[in-house]
């Protein structure tokens, strides 16, 4: 899970490798907010999978990669 | 995960914050260390933290880690290691501050800054890219 400079890069370092999944690290801050917000909070309690599922798709990042096991 | 587990993983994260490390069990105040040592077993089990193979020792307290990595974060005061990119914003979300990250591009090598403010980075042309589905996240968690 790495941040790159452009596409180039990634497929560069990818080579032969089947890629992932690549997005903005925009849409990245954004996950990041809404996942670990809480994990400090005195009170925490862990998410379900389908609390963390929902997050993902809130985001947009839906589809077979995103889905959680 | 049981409430004493929770429990457990609430003053582990909070003593990782205070102490700016990971703490050893005899630090984590609250049980003797055999019985923190259990419980970090059993939530290593629940996917709540990472040990380090073959130990009684924090690998990863999502997100942060425990061990020098390629994501290191500047906030609240200190510098911290993240396990990955997505950890790295993670940190600055968990600890409800401003940041700076810093790593390098694995491909060229070249340094790579980040301000964190409210959230959004202050560089938005960079990309993340994410090699396995979530399916397989936690197959190998560190490989992840």
């Amino acid at each position: 899970m790495n941040l790159f400079r452009s596409e180039e890069h990634v497929a560069r370092w990818l080579n032969r490798r089947g890629a992932g999944a690549t997005i903005p690290v925009t849409v990245l801050a954004e996950l990041a907010q809404a996942w670990w917000h809480d994990r400090l909070a005195p009170d925490w309690r862990p998410h379900t999978r389908d609390q963390n599922q929902a997050i993902l798709d809130r985001i947009g990042l839906t589809g077979e990669f995103w889905r959680l096991p | 995960m049981d409430e004493g587990d929770i429990a457990l993983r609430n003053v582990t994260y909070r003593r990782f914050v205070e102490l700016g490390r990971a703490p050893t069990a005899d630090e984590v105040g609250e049980w003797d260390a055999a019985a923190v040592e259990q419980g970090w077993r059993r939530l290593h089990d629940a996917h709540a933290l990472v040990l380090q193979p073959g130990t009684v020792e924090l690998r990863m307290a999502n997100p942060f880690s425990a061990t020098p990595t390629a994501y290191r974060v500047h906030a609240d005061g200190r510098w911290w290691f993240a396990n990955c990119a997505w950890d790295a914003f993670g940190i600055c979300a968990a600890l409800h501050v401003d940041g700076r990250i810093e790593s390098t591009c694995p491909d060229c090598g070249e340094p790579i800054a980040i301000e964190v403010l409210d959230g959004k980075p202050d560089d938005e042309t960079l990309l993340f890219h994410c090699l396995l589905p979530a399916a397989q996240w936690w197959d190998d968690i560190v490989f992840t």
